[in-house]
């Protein structure tokens, strides 16, 4: 085990990954007190911390249910069959494991900015991982262009934080957006629902609706963290030049003037008003992340406030 | 574009710069410039966007102002184009004809002769001659235009025709005095030249007037009367206290090259005697000093017989008795190179000729070796020249030979013999008969021969040649047909002269040495014949590269004293240079000049008060101020 996890360690030692420091032991401290919060009760495998509907070898009693044979007659409760001469079993609450699924947008579009968007979503799946595992539950990272491209299976435990930080460390900037192609994948692969987390820039040929439905559709508390640079939205261009999607390379020859930039931000900005009044509309957790904004307060702040950690 | 520059050139106004053609043509090639480049697609930068979607969205509303941009593109083309334009016609320099009519046309020619060196006028003739050219500068008219010539021997014009002060001025720095004569002729021819076609045509001459005026001058005088161009003259000078060194030579003994013999010819132009001081001095060296009386008008020439001691350099300095300094410093030194000396080894091959070790013990420099018959072939790869005295080598040696009366084996064929021939006809242009009478020299007998090709009697009686010169297998020879032992010549004194001629002739040793060239011509200074260039350091200092011609560094420079020559960073030999006219001596100012009888210099014409009017600064403003619209109409996105 590296000396960045050992508990034993007091010095301050970065997490680091080959893009640099992901983040440093006392973000990690921080992120001890933080949980992924889950706003259903949803079904897990694992006795954990959450609660499920699952009845079971829980400690807070949930309902009764008649006697069948077969059933742990330790679980009888035998003052309702002395009053009522009825076998009925006491049913707990189990408390289950929440599956957190971290679906981070690897297309070539993420790779630009300063820094990269790329690397300031892996910050920030490092750091939601981090968070659900310290909680005891189940992680899956999952990296995805046109289709999903990596996956991470699910894993607990917050010692297994290094293997997402590997996994996170392999995922390049590579091909195009398909969020419909991919989400879609990702639904059927992952049948055990959760919480699923999208980082992404959104910037889908093909439109970013279809994408999250995939997620709704099947059953995922879904939360987009939509992550732009500020260069996205005011792009430091001037002259005749030649636009190139950095994705698909179709290009445009444009000669930029201040009218035309002006306009181009507002073009933006309605942009990302549509997503976040879809996500409203479609009660996705929507948290726009600008990568000038550091990224522990993203997580530390923004998120908190929004709910998706406590 | 045609019809523009036209109108320019023809009702209101008149090129007075570039020609009209010339002002076309680059009009032409840079508006083609211009439209190829608006022609050319623009190669735009790439810029990497994540999403390119957003800026199609964008950019749909702009297909409509398309049309609006191309019309901004051809207004930019317009405004480009017009810059061109007001450039290209600038260089034409433009002027209001009506203006014109009154503007005059100056050309200045300063004398930079070495009498424009004399201080009668402090601090010098020349400083007063640019003094007054300046004050010419300063009273031009608004349009009147002035361009500077230096006059000297190679008179060259220093500024374009120019009413720019600042460019005149500079011109005017840039004049320098030298150490030569001037060509008026070459002036005026200059002049003439620039002034065709002009207006108020003048050319204004600031000299002392000491011009050669008798020759080659009445064309010019009738050019200028053609050409209804006037002849200012503006006389520069006080007076003439002035004695000069007008000739300086040295040459070695022909039988003595260890001692020397000078002349020095001095020249007094004043009206009055003038008791002078000549000092001589050798490889820096005071040899001798004399004091000399000079009369009026007259030159004096000096011997120095016998100089010994000096090896390479020879000065003559010459100051008034009183030990004050005449008018005219230039001309009391002047310069001489001795000709090199080395030593040369002969190789003689007799067997014992008394006459002729005699002779050769005569030159110091001469390395004698001596061998017999016997020992022929001579193992000697040192000899430079062999004197075969009744010996004959079969073949021919592998240096430059003198046969004394050769047999069959030697260079001619012998076909008969001459009873008693006489020195008919000499040629003594040749080197080898420098200082030498040969006419009554008495022989017995010589042998007749007939020459081969190439070969030249240079000396032959009426029945055949007697001393002949030429090549075999690249090694010169030269041979006498009789015996000289059974002559009279080695009683004579042209004996060693011939000996030690022929020896010198073998290397390269040239009887026509010049001691000095003369400023104002063309020096042809013998180098080795192997380099194709060689660097001359003149005396103030600078260097420069020289071509070498037919083995001579040819060079003309405008300084006396020694130069160097060098090559590779070394010296490899120098040369002496002094005035070269005592034309330069006289410096009794002109009060007026006259070029012939009929052009009579005049006082130089006043400009007319006014403000200049130069279009062309107009139009380089104008073109500014449309290069500044488009600028900002480019940035700013207006054009594009």
């Amino acid at each position: 085990m590296p000396s960045w996890l050992s508990k034993s360690s007091t010095k301050k030692k970065a997490v680091i990954d080959k893009d640099g420091d992901l983040f440093d032991e006392e973000f990690q401290r921080r992120l001890e007190y933080l949980a992924i919060v889950s706003k259903r009760v949803v079904s897990g495998r694992m006795r954990a911390e959450r609660r499920s509907k699952k009845t079971g070898a829980g400690i807070e009693f949930a309902d009764y249910r008649e006697y069948a044979p077969g059933d742990d007659f330790r679980y009888i409760d035998w003052n309702v069959y002395q009053r009522s001469g009825r076998l009925l079993l006491r049913l707990f609450e189990e408390e289950e494991d929440l599956s957190v699924y971290i679906i981070v947008d690897a297309s070539r579009s993420m790779g630009m900015g300063e820094p990269a968007k790329l690397r300031y979503a892996k910050q920030v799946a490092a750091a939601l991982s981090y968070v659900a595992l310290a909680n005891l539950d189940r992680v899956s990272v999952l990296s995805f262009g046109e289709k999903m491209e990596g996956r991470l299976a699910p894993t607990r435990g917050k010692n297994r934080v290094f293997k997402v930080f590997e996994f996170l460390r392999g995922v390049e900037a590579t091909g195009t957006t398909d969020l419909q192609t991919s989400l879609k994948t990702f639904a059927a692969q992952n049948k055990r629902k959760g919480v699923a987390i999208l980082i992404s820039d959104l910037y889908d040929p093909k439109g970013f609706e279809d994408g999250i439905n995939q997620l709704r559709y099947a059953r995922f508390e879904t939360t987009v963290l939509h992550i732009s640079d500020p260069r996205d939205l005011e792009p430091e261009l001037n002259g005749d030049v030649r636009l190139v999607d950095r994705e698909t390379g179709a290009h445009r020859d444009v000669t930029i003037t201040p009218r035309l930039l002006a306009k181009y931000k507002r073009a933006h900005e309605e942009y990302q008003a549509r997503i976040q009044g879809f996500c409203r509309d479609k009660q996705v957790g929507y948290f726009p992340m600008r990568t000038d904004i550091a990224f522990d307060d993203a997580i530390l702040n923004v998120l908190r406030k929004g709910g998706v950690v406590r | 574009m045609t019809s523009l520059a036209s109108s320019l050139a023809v009702p209101l106004f008149a090129l007075t710069g570039w020609p009209l053609t010339t002002v076309l043509a680059i009009l032409g090639a840079a508006g083609g410039a211009t439209l190829l480049l608006y022609l050319l697609k623009l190669r735009r930068r790439r810029i990497h966007v994540p999403f390119v979607g957003l800026w199609e969205q964008v950019l749909a509303e702009k297909q409509t102002t398309r049309l609006f941009s191309q019309l901004k593109r051809w207004l930019s083309f317009l405004l480009a184009l017009s810059i061109v334009a007001a450039m290209a016609i600038s260089l034409g320099d433009p002027r209001s004809e009506a203006l014109d009519e009154d503007a005059r046309t100056l050309v200045v020619l300063v004398d930079a002769s070495a009498s424009m060196q004399a201080t009668d006028t402090l601090p010098s003739r020349f400083d007063a001659a640019k003094e007054h050219a300046e004050a010419l500068i300063e009273g031009l008219g608004p349009a009147d235009r002035l361009l500077i010539a230096q006059l000297d021997a190679r008179s060259a014009p220093l500024s374009p025709l120019s009413s720019e002060t600042r460019i005149l001025a500079r011109a005017l720095d840039s004049l320098r005095v030298t150490d030569g004569e001037a060509d008026l002729r070459s002036g005026l021819r200059l002049a003439l030249d620039v002034l065709r076609g002009k207006t108020r045509p003048e050319i204004v001459l600031i000299s002392d007037g000491g011009f050669e005026t008798e020759t080659g001058l009445q064309a010019l005088s009738e050019r200028i009367e053609e050409a209804g161009v006037r002849l200012s003259y503006v006389p520069i000078g006080q007076r003439a206290a002035n004695v000069g060194i007008t000739a300086f030579s040295v040459r070695r003994y022909p039988l003595d090259k260890s001692q020397s013999e000078v002349l020095v010819e001095l020249y007094n132009p004043q009206d009055r005697a003038e008791d002078v001081e000549l000092e001589l001095l050798g490889d820096g060296n005071a040899v001798d000093v004399q004091t000399l009386t000079i009369p009026g008008g007259e030159r004096v020439r000096r011997f120095f017989r016998n100089i010994s001691g000096v090896d390479q350099t020879l000065e003559a300095r010459l100051r008034r008795a009183d030990q004050t300094q005449d008018d005219l410093p230039v001309d009391d030194h002047a310069f001489a190179r001795l000709p090199s000396r080395r030593r040369t080894r002969v190789c003689v091959v007799s067997e014992g000729n008394l006459y002729l070790q005699a002779a050769l013990l005569l030159d110091e420099y001469l390395d004698v070796r001596e061998f017999q018959p016997s020992d022929w072939p001579v193992r000697d790869d040192e000899c430079e020249v062999f004197i075969f005295d009744g010996y004959t080598p079969a073949g021919t040696p592998n240096a430059p030979s003198l046969y004394l009366n050769p047999d069959e084996n030697g260079p001619l064929e012998i076909i008969g013999e001459i009873e008693g021939p006489y020195f008919d006809h000499v040629r003594r242009q040749h080197p080898i008969f420098q200082w030498m009478a040969l006419r009554d020299v008495n022989m017995s007998t010589a042998n007749e021969v007939r020459l081969a090709q190439g070969d030249r009697a240079i000396a032959r009686s009426s029945d055949g040649p007697l001393i002949v010169t030429g090549t075999r297998e690249g090694k010169r020879f030269v041979a006498t047909t009789f015996n000289p032992q059974t002559s009279d010549l080695p009683l004579r004194v042209a004996w060693p002269l011939f000996l030690l001629n022929t020896i010198d002739w073998f290397v390269q040793e040239e009887g026509d040495y010049l001691s000095s060239f003369a400023v104002g011509e063309t020096w042809r200074v013998p180098v080795a014949p192997e380099l194709e260039s060689v660097e001359v350091l003149d005396p103030s200092g600078e260097s420069r590269e020289v071509p070498v011609v037919d083995g001579r560094a040819v060079y003309a420079g405008d300084q006396t004293g020694f130069y160097e020559i060098r090559h590779e960073g070394e010296t490899i030999d120098r040369f002496a240079v002094n005035l070269g006219t005592v034309l330069e001596s006289e410096i009794m100012p002109a009060e007026r000049l006259a070029i012939s009888e009929t052009v009579q210099a005049e006082a130089p014409t006043r400009g007319q008060a006014g403000v200049r009017k130069e279009l062309w600064l107009y139009l380089i403003l104008l073109a500014l101020a449309v290069l500044v619209i488009e600028w900002w109409t480019f940035h700013r996105r207006v054009t594009v």
